[in-house]
């Protein structure tokens, strides 16, 4: 299953969820900010969504910043 | 004649949203030369709340989390720094909670990228949308009155006018409106960006600024941990100086001895 993360393409497992797309970036730990398809998902629902062939991902986190 | 005011504790808590902090200095965590120099200077400020930004993770050099570098106990306020829009402020603002930050939102619209000047309308527009979803709200605007009515009207926690275009260091040119602003309060204005030296950050809290939030001016600074602490010190004496009451201003001199009684009169 092919996904576009951060603009990039991205083969994930069928069925893959929100955690385990963390978990491939190295990501699953707080903060991790997800956007799926234009729409933010909540962190209490990462275990329990499963993305779909064409998602288009966005992941962000807290950086620096005033 | 002194002023009113003295006898008040001089240290007493910035209550935002009914929520205490003991420091009324929030600080930026850009611009630091490294995440332990921020970390450093952070612990250094003695501030309680301390912004972030909020980025797309470059999947080829995931790195560092910042929030791994934060001193414990120090609450994060994100911003939408890099929202041109109200619509993109909105969707930043609900990423960021949605992902587990708080739901407290420094908001930032710019357009204006040479100077880095809010967009009041947007701004507007983007508070009322934010308050009505829930979110504590803290609006970076220009000093202006009349806008300053209109996001209390609208629910926010705070008003945070700029001093100066963000990292200029020019100091607080804008004084005389953030005066009308603190004047007319009915929440907490905190001065926000310009800012280059503490005796600045006194100033604004001598005016009666509910505190200032400093980024650049502690970040690029020399030696970034002395000058946190420096921020600290000169946030704290503002503060101290505005509850004990500042004397009237006097065209003519005011001695200091007696008039009387001179020796050799």
């Amino acid at each position: 299953m092919k996904i576009l993360c951060n603009g990039k393409e991205l083969e994930l497992q069928p069925a893959a969820t929100v955690t385990h797309l963390l978990g491939e970036l190295g990501l699953d730990r707080p903060y991790a900010l997800v956007e799926r398809n234009g729409e933010p998902v909540e962190r209490e629902r990462y275990d329990r969504v499963s993305l779909e062939e064409g998602d288009r991902i966005v992941v962000a986190r807290p950086v620096a910043g005033g | 004649m002194p002023a009113q005011g003295g006898g008040r504790a001089l240290s007493d808590p910035l209550v935002i949203a009914g929520r205490e902090l003991g420091s009324r200095l929030i600080t930026g965590t850009g611009k630091y030369p490294s995440l332990e120099v921020m970390h450093d200077a952070v612990v250094a400020s003695r501030c309680e709340l301390v912004t972030v930004a909020v980025r797309r993770v470059d999947l080829d050099e995931v790195g560092e989390a910042i929030t791994d570098r934060l001193p414990d106990g120090v609450r994060l306020l994100p911003n939408t720094a890099g929202c041109q829009t109200a619509d993109e402020a909105i969707r930043v603002a609900r990423l960021a909670r949605a992902g587990g930050l708080p739901d407290w939102i420094k908001l930032e619209v710019i357009p204006d990228l040479r100077y880095l000047l809010p967009d009041g309308e947007e701004t507007l527009r983007a508070a009322a949308v934010l308050v009505e979803d829930g979110f504590t709200v803290l609006p970076y605007v220009l000093p202006d009155p009349v806008l300053q009515r209109k996001l209390e009207a609208a629910g926010c926690a705070t008003v945070m006018p700029l001093a100066a275009p963000i990292g200029s260091g020019r100091g607080l040119k804008l004084r005389h409106t953030i005066e009308i602003m603190i004047e007319q309060a009915e929440v907490p204005v905190i001065v926000d960006a310009g800012l280059a030296a503490p005796s600045q950050a006194a100033e604004c809290m001598e005016l009666g600024a509910a505190g200032v939030l400093v980024n650049t001016a502690i970040g690029m600074a020399g030696d970034p941990v002395a000058m946190a602490r420096a921020f600290a010190l000169a946030v704290e004496a503002g503060r101290s100086a505005y509850l004990a009451g500042v004397i009237d201003e006097s065209r003519e001199a005011r001695p200091s001895s007696p008039i009387t009684g001179l020796v050799t009169s």
